[in-house]
């Protein structure tokens, strides 16, 4: 078959409509696939997936916020007593509604009920820590330890996620665990070294292995094995940012984390080229790349030519990391 | 485009099309085999992770060799300008023979190196502009803008790339935005564009990349038009801040705030009209985000309510359509009502499930608590964020 000369004529994607046709009179697909295929294929039947999953984010997104404005500009002419328990309502309706759609609990993948569950749940959550905050700062309910509400809300979340099988409930929980140590799910802060605090970067690296080896074990032990990819990204982010914050800051310890880095890196690479997992691979590669840049600009901080070879060099390193990339794709497309 | 680029693209098209069939379990193996052999795709495509991987990296060789060249010429402006225009041009030239191969087409090098040719080139032109011919800035904002213009286009008709075109049909209204009638250039050159690439969304004789390019423009094009004809953008005069003579406000004819009040409530309208008549979920989009941003300028007129009791309402209102729609749609005879559903199709919706974790991550994370503090009630200015939504006290 040719693909010269696609056909005329309104419909969505002639050159599928075309193909679909040839397909057909080579006997390819049946009449009923061939039909059907056409029939999206010329809009016949559109999916509105993403425009109610984006409705819904952002009814949860404006609910959110509205409570928000509402504590805030409200809270002496409607007491705190109203305020938290209308939010304890609130978020009680979201999850009863949540538990009444959701399949048992199963170590496997549950598929979810409808489009609105993850959403409503999300909403169900969201309320429930903001009143939990509320209730903190009104009544001191933690006390002195009033910073661990971040924690227990982490844990509420990572329960929400297990119990009704959310990668976003999950996703949430990772990210908070992390704010409760002062921590954002973000390598850019450590990949530009604006001065990441040595406590701050321990605490990086240990959340980050344990993120890890959560990913590690749900795979391996076969329990909500589909959440590997959001703790290990997560993870990844976490340790590779907290070591590469090492090499970028730490004047006097610096080499030492560079062959951290370095190590930890490779292993990852090495996990991600046997799992075939592409963006494992990315982030050590990526993290890598940085590291070693430092290293070649280290014996040209001062003198001649102080800025030109480094850079020169670094496009040279470029160059070979772009070669390993090639390599990596292909072994990890011919496996 | 060249004819064999094309071809590929066609080619691709069919490939994903059959991956969608294949995912959604509509086909067996062996037909995606057979369809592949059918229509035979010679190029590399790798995932985005590697696109992006490969584009970031082409783009760090090619600046650190830029920037470790332009430090020893520095002091010499003249330099620089040639450097750029001769970076630019390599740049583009890679491009051109990086397209011209399926080893090279997809991997991602071709969309680093054609953004930064385009950019060293304009920056190039730029200078020469200010620092050779010493053009008034005005003159050579102006002059940019077209050159902009020209380049991205040439761009997109070449390599087909939506990108170019998007930031092709940008340029185009900034330049007309400074002109005498920019509001009226707007809508005019807005509807015309849209007119011209609508007609053309669905054209066989593109490619497909320069179909994509024509819903981009189309949308480009659509967003001028309600931008120039939003009574609020017509009442701050955003618009005229770009002009180079900005008309004063008595300038305005009669009855223009009447038809711009009338057209912020009809255009989402119509836009949304147009989407469900078609089908064309990009187009129901672009009436939707229209249609919010014309209730954000409706709240900016008329204060009906407090703000926390419009966002809880708005929230809820949204939610509870999302529901009913769903709920209709499924309930609904071959789970469809006019053509629309809410089964996935042949999307993967895997990769969907877990692309949303990312938003929700992002909006909803609550601050991360300052390094150092002691655990220890402040008593006072404490933040409202265990929700995400962090409003301070």
């Amino acid at each position: 078959m040719s693909h010269g000369g696609a056909p005329r004529g309104r419909s969505v994607n002639p050159d599928v409509v075309r193909a679909i046709a040839g397909l057909r009179a080579g006997d390819v697909l049946s009449a009923g696939q061939a039909a059907f295929f056409d029939r999206v294929a010329r809009r016949g039947v559109v999916s509105v997936r993403f425009e109610i999953r984006a409705l819904l984010y952002a009814g949860v997104l404006l609910l959110t916020a509205g409570v928000g404005v509402l504590v805030a500009q409200h809270q002496d002419e409607i007491g705190p007593l109203a305020i938290a328990t209308g939010i304890a309502l609130a978020a009680a309706g979201s999850l009863i509604w949540v538990t009444r759609r959701a399949a048992p609990f199963s170590w496997g993948e549950a598929p979810s009920p409808s489009l609105a569950f993850d959403y409503v749940l999300l909403l169900g959550l969201l309320l429930v820590a903001a009143d939990l905050a509320y209730v903190e700062m009104q009544f001191t309910v933690l006390g002195a330890h009033w910073a661990y509400h971040l924690l227990i809300v982490g844990v509420l979340y990572l329960l929400a996620a297990y119990r009704w099988d959310s990668r976003t409930a999950l996703g949430l929980a990772l990210a908070t665990l992390a704010a409760w140590r002062g921590l954002s799910l973000s390598l850019v802060p450590a990949a530009l070294g604006l001065g990441v605090a040595a406590d701050l970067r321990a605490s990086a690296i240990v959340l980050g292995a344990l993120y890890v080896a959560a990913a590690a074990l749900s795979a391996w032990l076969a329990r909500k094995a589909h959440f590997e990819e959001v703790f290990a990204n997560a993870g990844l982010l976490l340790l590779l940012g907290g070591l590469l914050s090492g090499v970028l800051d730490d004047r006097e310890a610096w080499s030492v984390w560079l062959v951290a880095v370095l190590l930890t890196a490779g292993g990852v690479m090495a996990v991600a080229l046997r799992l075939g997992r592409s963006l494992y691979f990315a982030v050590g590669l990526v993290a890598a790349y940085i590291a070693l840049v430092r290293l070649l600009f280290e014996p040209f901080r001062y003198g001649q030519h102080a800025d030109s070879i480094p850079l020169l060099l670094a496009a040279l390193l470029g160059s070979a990391v772009l070669a390993l990339i090639f390599w990596a794709h292909r072994r990890m497309r011919e496996r | 485009m060249r004819p064999e680029a094309i071809a590929w693209e066609r080619a691709a098209e069919v490939h994903a099309a059959a991956r969608g069939w294949r995912r959604a379990g509509a086909i067996d193996e062996a037909t995606l085999e057979r369809i592949r052999e059918a229509f035979p795709d010679p190029c590399v495509t790798p995932g985005a992770v590697w696109r992006v991987l490969t584009g970031g990296m082409v783009a760090a060789i090619v600046l650190c060799t830029f920037v470790a060249v332009a430090l020893g010429l520095w002091r010499s402006s003249t330099a620089i300008q040639i450097l750029l225009l001769l970076w630019g041009a390599a740049c583009l030239v890679v491009t051109d023979v990086l397209e011209a191969s399926p080893r090279s087409a997809r991997r991602g090098a071709a969309g680093a190196t054609s953004l930064l040719g385009v950019g060293f080139f304009l920056l190039g032109l730029g200078l020469f502009l200010v620092e050779s011919v010493r053009l008034h800035v005005d003159d050579a904002i102006d002059l940019l803008l077209v050159a902009a213009v020209c380049a991205c286009a040439l761009a997109a008709w070449r390599w087909g790339s939506p990108l170019f075109a998007g930031l092709g049909g940008v340029a185009l209204f900034c330049y007309l935005a400074r002109l005498p009638n920019g509001r009226i250039l707007w809508l005019l050159a807005g509807a015309a564009l849209t007119g011209l690439w609508a007609w053309r969304l669905d054209e066989a004789r593109l490619a497909p990349s320069h179909r994509i390019s024509a819903a981009v423009l189309t949308v480009v094009g659509i967003g001028a038009v309600y931008a120039a004809a939003n009574v609020y953008s017509l009442d701050e005069g955003s618009l005229e801040h770009l002009a180079r003579l900005a008309p004063s406000p008595e300038d305005l004819p009669r009855g223009a705030r009447l038809a711009a009040a009338v057209a912020t409530v009809v255009l989402p309208l119509a836009v949304l009209a147009w989407g469900l008549r078609t089908r064309r979920t990009f187009v129901l989009d672009t009436g939707i985000v229209l249609l919010a941003l014309s209730l954000v300028t409706l709240r900016q007129y008329v204060h009906v309510a407090p703000l926390w009791v419009v966002l809880i309402l708005a929230g809820a209102l949204l939610v509870v359509l999302a529901l009913v729609v769903e709920r209709a749609l499924r309930r609904a005879r071959s789970g469809e009502i006019a053509g629309f559903t809410a089964d996935p199709l042949f999307s993967d919706e895997r990769r969907q499930q877990i692309l949303q974790v990312v938003p929700v991550v992002a909006a909803f994370t609550p601050a991360a608590r300052a390094p150092g503090a002691d655990p220890g009630f402040a008593g006072e200015g404490g933040r409202f964020g265990g929700g995400g939504a962090q409003e301070k006290f």
